[in-house]
């Protein structure tokens, strides 16, 4: 203040060190902050679940336009005339180019469509299918035990019938098999209904389920969830 | 102990221009440069490792199948160990109200600090794959998992988010009235920059602006610093209470397993001594090197030494118990296995690690019995480095030499400390040196708040400011619409007389008190007696550890069931650990949040700011400020009470109109 003897340094001519508008900004900054807090792991959590990385519903080009609708929905192609481990193998299987020319060198034999077949056969070449469900390496899976106990196939491939181009029906993440695992009853079916492609629980499910697991000596809960059961 | 711990003749202003010079204008460059090349070239030989193990895995550390635990967790126990032995230390002394703790709190809160940020990054360095370590955490994810809330190691995760949190927020509250010190003297500088068109001009602007971002509008009010000084004495005993969990919790994470030697039933207090030993240490030697360097042996006196090395006396001599209890315990009483790992200990393979550490953490600090010695910085210096590195042999006695031979012969494989071990640690120690080397270069290393409080009200100050001005200052603008009346006073306890005398006054008046340290006398004529941040640091507290214990019960008794080792479903004991930690995390959040919003900060431009001379609030003058409403005759009257108070009972020195 005026007249001041001191020998203090004069202070600031400008006594305001921010224009009043900062403290929006700077409100703004801390909210958006704190906002990001949460913002960016629920939006990373979106992210991994997407079906833009997990790759559910999207059906990759194929080396030719093979339609699960029309051959196992319309025509009624058993799945093991093709997928031929499936009962007995860890792997389904791919069918080799054989199991496709044992109908496709009677009909349609002059069929644009399936010229890669022909080339394939005749050149004694494996036809290069794309991959849709894959497992990690440290992830034992077979498929035997599965569908001998009761578990159908469209319970983890999805209704493959009303595919035109095949695609990937669920997310395989740990999730998907825990969800199952840990309650095995309320998928299980008969024996008949395992190649059943529409198959949905029946209204007697509850009671029939732990009936079913108990016929297949399937031990839910503790002892499948055991960490050794898929991670050898 | 006669000595003060403040140097007569130091008034508020010398406090202040000493500690915040160094920050401003950097003495000792051509030091500091030297010693941060150095710092910055440990820092790169972390770098270096980091990248070496990330690409070839924590196989370079030569720990194997029964010594899974060596150096890593050996340092990540020594840091954490040192950053509880500073926060419980600087707690305590905070708690206590001990006077000398200005230059030591400061110091022990950075180096908790930054020992928290190198001790943080062990757990996730010596994982597997690192880049997962979130895996840790209980998050919504798609593996449908819980973590395992019995296991230590997700203890650790919660207790090191904790930890930083906790130090990080006593950290910064202690700071944050020093920092509005340093913003009003580089708001200073820059204004005469700025008036004398100084090239650095823009520089010295952005510099003050910086403080004032970080100062978040502090003002120093009456208000402030009562929730201020709440906050930091509740976040300081939450610090306090966190330290125990962690470092006992870190005892019974040893005991949990089956090994030989990790059964002691004094282990948690020996932990804990042996961490606020290694803490005071390196507090200790950080505080004489500043000392040495910045030549503050005005502020940091004779006393502050001898109190630091009393303490470290004190310590030496409960850990020199705490050896021999265990010795006198085992071979009296112990088990063939328990007295086997310690005859392995004095005479096996890693002999030299418990030599080490009995020569470092017992026998040093015993110099301290000679008062010469407890006077002498290098002495102090030395001994603080020695009982730290004893703490280190401990930690690596205590885990390699019960890891290389436990009860199964087919376990038992020798180890020996790899080059890359080493060289992890000291990029670690590199990564603590660079930090604390940037806070001294920019940060108050000294409570300017705390050694101001020691200065005896108003003695120096009289010559200077004796001629009351008693002609009202109109306030620059008088065009602008008020806010209010201020008026600038030489102590608090004439402002709290000015302010008892205008409380009388009628009408719609809105006072407060600004000054450069606690105003606790003002309180009570501005209404503000029995406000409380307590009841905000309990909810917060108890409300975070009962949810965290909640979910841990939710989780391992009911979602996820995972029966491992026999263990009960309701494991509740182990649940403990955990929820403690989180509780202190959320207490500490809730403190934060109380300290913003009851004092309705950030502020970075308040019409309080337009008082003149107001800079002088974070140095050596107390203002009182009287809001009102837009009307000249209020403050006309307002100006005729404080004109007619006595000269040393309540007269201001100045008032001025403030405009808004």
């Amino acid at each position: 203040m005026t007249g001041n003897a001191d020998e203090r340094p004069a202070g600031p001519a400008t006594a305001q060190l921010f224009s009043p508008g900062a403290d929006a900004i700077y409100r703004l900054v801390l909210m958006t902050l704190a906002a990001c807090l949460v913002a960016v792991p629920v939006l990373a959590a979106g992210i991994v679940r997407s079906n833009y990385v997990t790759g559910v519903g999207i059906a990759p080009s194929q080396p030719l336009p093979f339609s699960h609708k029309h051959h196992a929905g319309e025509l009624g192609v058993d799945c093991r005339y093709c997928h031929t481990g499936v009962e007995k193998d860890a792997s389904a299987g791919i069918p080799p180019t054989h199991t496709c020319m044992t109908c496709h060198s009677q009909i349609w034999t002059g069929s644009d469509m399936l010229k890669p077949v022909r080339d394939s056969y005749a050149s004694d070449e494996p036809l290069v299918w794309k991959r849709l469900n894959k497992l990690p390496g440290y992830v034992y899976f077979n498929h035997s035990v599965h569908v001998t106990k009761g578990v159908g196939c469209s319970s983890c491939h999805g209704d493959v019938t009303s595919m035109q181009m095949t695609y990937r029906a669920n997310a395989f993440e740990m999730k998907f098999c825990l969800d199952c695992h840990r309650a095995p009853e309320k998928n299980l079916r008969t024996p008949a209904e395992v190649w059943n492609m529409e198959w949905k629980p029946p209204a007697d499910q509850a009671s029939l389920g732990p009936k079913l697991a108990e016929r297949y000596h399937v031990k839910g809960g503790e002892r499948l969830t055991e960490c050794g059961i898929c991670h050898r | 102990m006669a000595a003060p711990a403040i140097h007569p003749g130091e008034d508020m202003n010398s406090v202040g221009d000493a500690v915040s010079a160094i920050p401003l204008t950097h003495p000792a460059g051509r030091r500091w440069w030297i010693a941060f090349a150095g710092a910055v070239a440990l820092l790169g030989l972390f770098a270096l490792t980091l990248g070496y193990l990330l690409y070839e895995g924590v196989g370079i550390w030569d720990n194997n199948n029964a010594v899974v635990w060596a150096l890593d967790i050996a340092s990540y126990d020594w840091w954490i160990g040192v950053a509880c032995g500073s926060i419980l230390v600087s707690g305590i002394l905070l708690l206590l109200e001990a006077e000398w703790r200005g230059p030591v709190n400061r110091i022990a809160e950075t180096v908790a600090l930054l020992g928290t940020a190198a001790a943080g990054l062990y757990p996730i360095i010596h994982l597997g794959r690192p880049w997962f370590f979130y895996w840790n955490l209980p998050y919504p994810n798609t593996f449908n998992l819980w973590p395992q809330f019995r296991s230590p190691l997700l203890w650790d995760a919660i207790d090191i988010v904790s930890f930083l949190v906790v130090t990080l927020s006593l950290w910064y509250i202690g700071l944050l009235p020093d920092i509005a010190c340093l913003r009003d003297h580089a708001h200073g500088e820059a204004a005469r920059q700025l008036a004398a068109v100084s090239p650095t001009r823009k520089v010295a602007l952005f510099r003050a602006q910086a403080y004032g971002i970080l100062a978040s509008g502090w003002r120093g009010s009456a208000a402030h610093w009562q929730i201020w000084g709440q906050a930091y004495r509740v976040v300081a005993l939450l610090g306090i209470l966190l330290v125990v969990s962690v470092q006992t919790g870190a005892s019974v994470m040893l005991a949990g397993s089956v090994m030989p030697g990790w059964h002691g039933t004094l282990m948690p207090i020996s932990f804990l001594i042996h961490a606020v030993l290694s803490g005071v240490g390196v507090t200790a030697a950080v505080i004489v090197l500043i000392r040495q360097v910045y030549g503050l042996d005005h502020l940091v006196t004779d006393r502050h030494l001898d109190a630091l090395a009393r303490l470290m006396l004190c310590l030496g001599c409960a850990s020199a118990y705490c050896y021999g209890a265990e010795f006198f315990d085992t071979f009296l009483n112990g088990d063939a296995a328990g007295r086997a790992v310690l005859v392995r200990r004095m005479e096996g393979g890693h002999a030299l690690a418990f030599w080490a550490a009995v020569l470092g953490l017992v026998l040093p600090p015993q110099i301290f019995w000679s008062a010469r010695a407890r006077r002498s910085a290098p002495a102090l210096a030395a001994a603080g480095v020695l009982v730290a590195a004893g703490a280190y042999a401990d930690h690596v006695m205590i885990l390699v030499v019960t890891l290389t031979q436990d009860f199964l012969p087919s376990s038992r494989l020798p180890y020996a400390v790899d080059v890359w071990g080493i060289a992890t640690f000291v990029g670690s120690l590199g990564l603590f040196l660079t930090l604390v080397l940037l806070f001294v270069r920019y940060f108050p290393a000294i409570s300017i708040t705390a050694i101001r409080r020691l200065v005896p009200p108003g003695s120096p100050e009289e010559p200077a400011g004796a001629q009351r001005q008693e002609a009202a200052l109109r306030g620059s603008g008088q065009e602008a619409p008020l806010w209010g009346v201020a008026a600038a006073f030489p102590t608090e306890a004439e402002l709290a007389t000015a302010l008892q005398a205008l409380s009388t006054l009628r009408g719609p008046v809105r006072l407060d008190a600004y000054g450069p340290v606690p105003m606790p006398r003002t309180l009570r004529a501005l209404g503000l007696e029995g406000r409380s941040i307590l009841p905000y640091a309990l909810m917060g507290a108890l409300g975070g550890g009962a949810a965290f214990y909640a979910m841990c019960v939710y989780a391992t008794a009911y979602d996820y069931v995972f029966l491992i080792g026999g263990r009960p479903r309701f494991s509740w004991p182990s649940f403990v650990v955990p929820s403690v930690s989180f509780a202190m995390l959320c207490g500490c959040l809730a403190v934060h949040a109380a300290l913003l919003v009851l004092n309705r900060l950030p502020r970075l431009n308040h019409p309080a700011f337009n008082i003149p001379d107001f800079h002088r609030a974070t140095g050596d003058r107390f203002f009182l400020a009287a809001e009102m409403a837009e009307d000249g005759t209020d403050a006309a009257r307002l100006e005729r009470r404080l004109a007619g108070l006595p000269a040393g009972g309540g007269r201001p020195l100045a008032t001025a109109r403030v405009p808004r």
